[in-house]
């Protein structure tokens, strides 16, 4: 760091020295005088670390992954194309788990969006102990997963709490984790779990609005609802693709309670994608579990991308 | 309170920062650790010597520096037992006759003192016994002796039995003083008895119901005792054992030994090491298995001036007898040992037979060397998963025991390398080892694995009631069930092993893996839950009220038992405490094919990623060859049978010999060959005859699955859902609904 | 739109006084409806802020009750199979929050009698604690180097990373092994240290944040003599440190809680952290659950309720600026 710096510095007086000799046009023609371009390889530099391990540890493995997905199995490599994929993709546990996965985040992840932002927006209402409140909706982002999920197990077991409320109002019992409402349990866990970061994110986006241009639009008369709609949530642009991609994130997460609730094999309704990768994994059957996880990235490049452009197409006015 | 922020976080990050700085550390020497096997490090190496003095049974013992003090017996079939008492100089590798102990006497423990005499605690009786083993007459005598350790001469002798008044016989299994002279003598049990110098009780000392696994003084001069699974101080002025010893674990069968350099030198269960008592250290210096030697046979261990260890070890002759050899290990650097090459021998735990097999191949091949490498030792569920893995990198063991693994999974994925075109290089031939139990370990005409010996898993009944076929189909053994409807179904019929018999030995019943059907919604599944369903949960059983089994089985109480057969002897045990003909009817199951084969000692594959295949089929052929099957036959059979046909049929021949004795007329009488007992139950086996081996021969070919091919999830699946089925909460259906719910994702996901 | 029209009807003959008038009443009613509003809202608040605390403070009480009493509420509530998958079974669930008897009889197992606990608690300090400080650093160069300069590599790199940490970690959970191995890390504390680090996590939300620093304010920098060390370390890192701080927190919860990595990872037990530990506690062991899962909330807590304000702060200005 050290050599870094002193050469940095030497390099700025000269690129001084020639800035003052050459003339200003030549910056302006190119767009790229030497000046910028060693501030670029620089810059570079600053991202080489990262690159280099992101490269080591989170790209090559993804090309073991690659190439496990073409070959028979971990032990012979035989070369086999797309084998696997069309395997995989006829695979009833597959298709059960992509089907959970996607109907679980498509669910979940809107839903912590617009909850997390209606509570931002309570909060902001300029309602007494807002800050007390805020601290509360965070605190289950400390709670270890393990006590998440013995609590879970006390409200949602066959015996547990929740069908215990059920019997004093004198309906059925129901079996939470083994029936479909078993996906209905992860969502609020995962709301749950979630609410209160997402929610801090859309009180300082909020809270970030130019005052001034609500004060205009109330003197105008305009609606709450118009307001809302018109100004806040195109402000907030940027954050609400932010908060959908951390959702996105933990919405994968949320396997580990999942798998520390109802182990390997769940009841099919919270069977994920996750479950099949790691099940696989474990029985060795790595070109099943590469496939899938390949499959995976490319719905969630193309996912990604559709936020992107979405995120651009309302983002742009905005920016001005 | 900004400046207050600022100090707080820049302490948060120093402190993060050191202890980074410390795990850097700690784990770059765990790292080098890890990579020792390179060329690093030091390593103790084996030298073998005769041990000067021949005995038929070594007890007590003490050093004093280089110098082993033991008593050794000798058995004389006309004059008895006759002990002496030797003086040994480990490092000239001599013996020195000492002191000879009376008749019947033996030296129960002794202790060297400073003034370099030797005290020792015996014991004699003169009981004279009837043929139930009740006393006649005689009496018991203790004495304690002080003898030069120079010439054995006794200095000083003093009866100290009315000591024990209560007692009538008194064993004293370890005797050891300490720094101020007293002596202490432990039953083994749960008493110390504590004499001072004049030979007094001074006190004694009960650790209440905790057993006293060994008991030795530090080098500090101070005793201590291995309660209970801990190390504890003996707290002569509170008469009482003290408190555990912080921080230092030791284990259930450690032996304690003083020191030379530190507080203890500890032979534990397979390794050896030393306890720094004041440092609360703990350091291994070696595992009994890298230096070849067989941890059981260790008898003692000790450490010499010179810096080298010794040990004494024991084998037992088959002719009765032990033989011993001195060992001396030496520590030297790696880079001093000639390195053959490793072979990596993986299991989940080890077995005690192959242990042995392992020890001496590796003390008779010059090129390969096996390192066992044991993954199930902490957490089954965690070495599973790590033995996996490293099947599949470089880190591959060479040698896989696949009785503990999922075998058919390993050999579709191509683990497993095929072994019949070595046993063909080899020139061994498959013919000569039984087809079904090879077959087991057979896909597609190619051979994965090999067990060497085995057994049979089976439910026995008797054949008035099963008739004579040696299999049935769960509806059949309901059936009869009900219709004679005993008291008990087994002799040991809790809910689970109920489930577990009529599920869990042959899952294949409901799960078609060709088409990824389950059948657990079906009737059988519901049969047979509502059958187990009848019998209380295992917490709830108190099998030790219910009557013997014999007189249960005689009057039709208990049906069926679940058995293992693993010699002709054990069949005809099994026929004489049901007291008529019986048959190994199996476990129920849909194609009549119950009998399953358990792999006595393992089963074993080669890996196809090894690097040394032929170095592992050197030793899996150990395994096979004549030797060792045949070596089996001398165990009577009582492991397993061996998988090699001429060595069964010596097991067999070896059955039906009758052994006889002569009586006063010079008669030939037959003698039992051997004794067998089941719980109160006990009988005489006689030579076998050819029906009871034909059915036994019948019973092994019948049997062609291995036992406990259910994978572990489907059970835990299992167990989970129908607890509330077996609780009353939920209906069978509902449960079976489940359980094919979630059993469906596991058989859809390995399809 | 309309009713202002509505009003302009009227306007002619009113005089500002009027207008200004009618502007306070309508403000006055406003305010009523605030007030009934804000009421509203503070009791739906409260209702969530009691569904968000019962956990926590679920395990904070029931820590304080003997082995019993826990035995005794939850029946054989927490009964397990032997291996695999949990199960808790009973008959009938009590929840419970004030123990009968306040006990520290858990934590006296916890803390003095079985130091393999505090052991594991050490395990996990010394795993997380160089992950966040090293992370940080790393990610705070690469989101400089992702800031200045803008380019269509350096955008393509950045959207690589996004999908990255978009992987679920059973994707690389194998590879990771693999690589691991072939580094000869395997079953040291590096094999966590290492991906832990280079994580493109906390690179993304930098990032994120790091752009949103007007360009201006570092071409002025520039023009003013100053380096790319200077800019990074005198302007760059100062405006970061509420978003660094944040991170921390982030990054510090996630790996605290982790579970997969050190069990594939680190085959000897010794080194794993308690997190693993805590999630594998079985029937037997349940009253310490709470006791052990206490102690371990001890370190977020902390860090939750010192840097709050950093966590809101520091993204406070990601809704703020846009680069």
């Amino acid at each position: 760091m050290h050599i870094l710096k002193s050469r940095g510095k030497k390099r700025t007086l000269q690129q001084e020295k020639v800035g003052t000799k050459k003339s200003v046009q030549k910056i302006k023609k190119t767009g790229s005088n030497p000046r910028t371009r060693r501030g670029k390889w620089i810059s570079a530099g600053y991202l080489f670390p990262s690159a280099a391990g992101v490269l080591l540890f989170f790209v090559l493995p993804f090309m073991i992954v690659i190439y496990y997905s073409v070959v028979d199995n971990p032990i012979s490599h035989q070369f086999v194309f797309l084998d696997n994929f069309v395997m995989v993709f006829q695979n009833a546990a597959f298709q059960q788990a992509a089907k959970n996965t996607l109907t679980f985040s498509a669910a979940a992840v809107p839903l912590a969006v617009v909850l997390s932002l209606l509570l931002a927006m309570m909060l902001e209402s300029k309602i007494p102990f807002k800050s007390q409140f805020r601290t509360f909706f965070l605190s289950p982002m400390m709670v270890p997963i393990a006590s998440v999920v013995l609590i879970w197990q006390v409200l949602f077991h066959y015996n547990g709490m929740m069908n215990e409320i059920l019997a004093f109002f004198h309906a059925d019992k129901v079996d939470w984790l083994n029936s479909s409402y078993a996906q209905v349990v992860i969502i609020i866990l995962f709301l749950w779990k979630n609410l209160g970061y997402n929610m801090i994110l859309f009180m300082s986006a909020l809270s970030s609005i130019p005052k001034d241009i609500i004060e205009v639009a109330v003197l105008e008369s305009a609606s709450s609802f118009q307001i809302f709609w018109r100004i806040k949530l195109r402000y907030m642009s940027s954050t609400i693709l932010f908060v959908t991609i951390m959702s996105l994130i933990n919405s994968f997460k949320v396997f580990r309670e999942i798998y520390l609730l109802k182990g390997e094999y769940p009841y099919d309704t919270m069977y994920m994608l996750q479950h099949f990768m790691n099940n696989t994994f474990s029985r060795l059957d790595y070109q099943k579990m590469s496939a899938a996880a390949i499959m995976m990235a490319i719905v969630m490049v193309v996912i990604i991308g559709i936020l992107f452009l979405t995120e651009n197409h309302f983002g742009k006015d905005v920016e001005g | 309170m900004k400046r207050n922020r600022k100090i707080i976080l820049a302490a948060v990050l120093f402190g993060i920062l050191l202890t980074a700085l410390a795990g850097c550390k700690k784990s770059s020497g765990g790292n080098q650790e890890g990579e020792g096997g390179v060329k690093e490090g030091s390593v103790y190496v084996p030298e073998y010597a005769q041990l000067d003095l021949t005995c038929d049974y070594m007890d007590s013992s003490a050093v004093s520096g280089d110098t082993l003090y033991i008593s050794a017996s000798i058995w004389n079939e006309d004059t008895g037992n006759s002990s002496v008492v030797y003086r040994y100089d480990l490092i000239g590798n001599k013996a020195q006759k000492l002191y000879e102990l009376g008749e019947n006497e033996n030296v129960y423990g002794m202790v060297t003192n400073e003034d370099g005499s030797l005290t020792m605690v015996c014991g004699s009786d003169d009981y004279v016994y009837d043929e139930n083993w009740e006393v006649i007459s005689g009496g018991f005598k203790m004495t304690v002796y002080k003898i030069s350790s120079e010439d054995g001469t006794v200095i000083e002798e003093k009866e100290i039995t009315e000591l024990f008044p209560d007692s009538e016989y008194i064993y004293i299994q370890r005797v050891c003083g300490d720094a101020q002279g007293n002596l202490y003598l432990s039953d083994g049990n749960s008493t110390i008895y504590v004499l001072d110098k004049n030979n007094q009780l001074l006190c004694e000392i009960n650790t209440g119901d905790q057993w006293i696994n060994s008991m030795a003084s530090s080098k500090e001069g101070d005793v201590y005792a291995c309660v209970d699974g801990k190390l504890k101080k003996i707290d002569l002025a509170g008469k009482k054992i003290g408190e555990a010893a912080q921080n230092i674990e030791v284990g259930w069968g450690d032996t304690l030994y003083t020191g030379l350099n530190s507080s203890f030198f500890v032979n534990s269960n397979n390794q050896v090491y030393v306890l720094d008592l004041a440092a609360g250290t703990k350091e291994t210096l070696f595992n009994w298995l890298d230096v070849d030697v067989n941890a059981d046979d260790v008898q003692y261990v000790g450490e010499l001036s010179d810096g080298r260890i010794w040990a004494i070890t024991r084998a037992y002759k088959e002719e009765g007898g032990a033989d011993y050899e001195l060992i001396y290990l030496t520590k030297k650097d790696r880079s001093e040992v000639t390195v053959k090459d490793e072979i990596i021998f993986g299991t989940m735990w080890m077995d005690s037979d192959i242990r042995k097999r392992i020890i001496d191949f590796n003390k008779s091949n010059d090129q390969y060397r096996i390192v066992v490498r044991e993954y199930g030792a902490d957490d089954y569920e965690t070495g599973l998963i790590q033995f996996g893995a490293d099947l599949t990198t470089a880190n591959c063991p060479d040698v896989i025991n696949l009785s503990q693994v999922d075998f058919a999974q390993y050999a579709s994925k191509g683990v497993l390398e095929d072994l019949y075109p070595y046993m063909e290089k080899s020139g061994i031939k498959k013919e000569e080892y039984l087809e079904n139990i090879l077959k087991a370990y057979e896909v597609d005409g190619s051979l994965y694995g090999i067990m060497p010996v085995f057994y049979i898993n089976s439910i026995a009944a008797k054949t008035s009631l099963v008739g004579e076929d040696n299999g049935w189909t769960l509806t059949e053994m309901l059936d009869l069930v009900d219709e004679v409807d005993p008291p008990y179904v087994m002799m040991y019929d809790s809910r689970n092993t109920m489930l577990w018999y009529c599920v869990y030995q042959d899952i294949d019943e409901f799960i078609d893996w060709e088409s990824g059907e389950c059948f657990f919604n079906g009737e059988e599944f519901a049969r047979a839950l509502e059958f187990a369903a009848r019998f209380p949960d295992d917490e709830d059983v108190d099998y030790s009220e219910r009557e013997s089994v014999e007189t249960l089985l005689h009057e039709n109480k208990v049906l069926l038992m679940q058995t293992t057969l693993s010699s002709v002897q054990e069949y005809q045990m099994m026929k004489g405490m049901f007291g008529e003909e019986i048959t190994y009817v199996g476990f129920p199951n849909k194609e009549e094919k119950g009998n399953l084969i358990v792999p006595a000692s393992g089963s074993f594959g080669i890996s196809s990623k090894s690097q040394y295949k032929d170095g592992a089929w050197e030793f899996m052929k150990t395994l096979i060859e004549e030797e060792y099957q045949d070596s089996l036959v001398q165990q009577h059979g009582s492991w397993g049978f061996p998988i090699r046909i001429e060595s069964l049929e010596k097991q067999f021949e070896q059955d039906m010999t009758p052994e006889y004795d002569e009586d006063e007329e010079g008669n030939q009488i037959e003698r039992p060959k051997t004794t067998w007992g089941y719980n109160d139950f006990t009988i005489e086996i006689m030579a076998a005859t050819q029906e009871e081996v034909d059915a036994v021969k019948a019973l092994i070919a019948s049997a062609d699955k291995i036992s406990g091919n259910t994978d572990q999830q489907i059970i835990n699946i299992i167990t989970e859902e129908t607890e509330p089925f077996f609780k009353g909460q939920k209906s069978a259906a509902d449960v079976a609904n489940i359980i094919q719910n979630r059993v469906q994702i596991y058989v859809n996901e390995n399809r | 739109m309309s009713r202002r029209k509505g009003k302009k009807y009227s306007a002619e003959e009113l005089s500002l006084q009027r207008w200004d008038k009618e502007v306070k009443r309508k403000k006055k009613l406003r305010d009523t409806r605030h007030m009934v509003r804000i009421l509203i809202a503070t009791m739906i608040a409260g209702c969530f802020a009691v569904l968000f605390l019962m956990p926590i403070v679920l395990t904070i009480t029931n820590s304080f009750m003997s082995a019993s009493e826990i035995s005794a509420n939850y029946g054989q509530v927490f009964a397990t199979t032997d291996t695999g998958g949990k199960v808790y079974i009973s008959d009938k669930v009590n929840l419970k929050f004030i123990p009968d008897m306040v006990s520290f009889s858990q934590y006296g197992t916890v803390l003095f009698k079985s130091p393999e606990y505090l052991l594991k608690f050490w395990n996990s300090v010394i795993l997380v604690g160089p992950i966040v400080a090293f992370q940080l650093l790393v990610a705070s160069g690469a989101s400089y180097g992702f800031t200045r300069y803008r380019g269509r590599i350096k955008e393509i790199i950045f959207f690589l990373y996004i999908i990255l940490m978009l992987m679920p970690y059973q994707v690389t959970l194998v590879p990771n092994y693999l690589v691991s191995d072939w580094l000869n890390v395997l079953d040291t504390n590096w094999a966590i240290w290492l991906p832990g680090i280079f994580s493109p996590f906390s690179v993304y939300l930098l990032t994120k944040y790091m752009r949103r620093i007007p360009t201006s304010v570092m071409e002025a920098a520039q023009i003013d003599g100053a380096g790319e060390w200077q800019i990074f370390r005198r302007i760059c890192m100062p405006l970061c440190k509420g978003a660094m701080c944040s991170i921390a927190i982030l990054i510090f919860i996630d790996y605290w809680n982790m579970v997969e990595q050190p069990l594939i990872l680190l085959a000897d037990q010794e080194k794993h952290p308690l997190s693993v530990f805590l999630s594998k506690i079985n029937s037997g062991e349940i009253g310490l659950a709470f006791a052990v899962a206490t102690i371990y909330m001890v370190p977020p807590i902390l860090v939750f309720l010192y840097g709050e304000d950093y966590l809101v702060e520091g993204i406070t200005y990601q809704g703020g600026i846009k680069g």
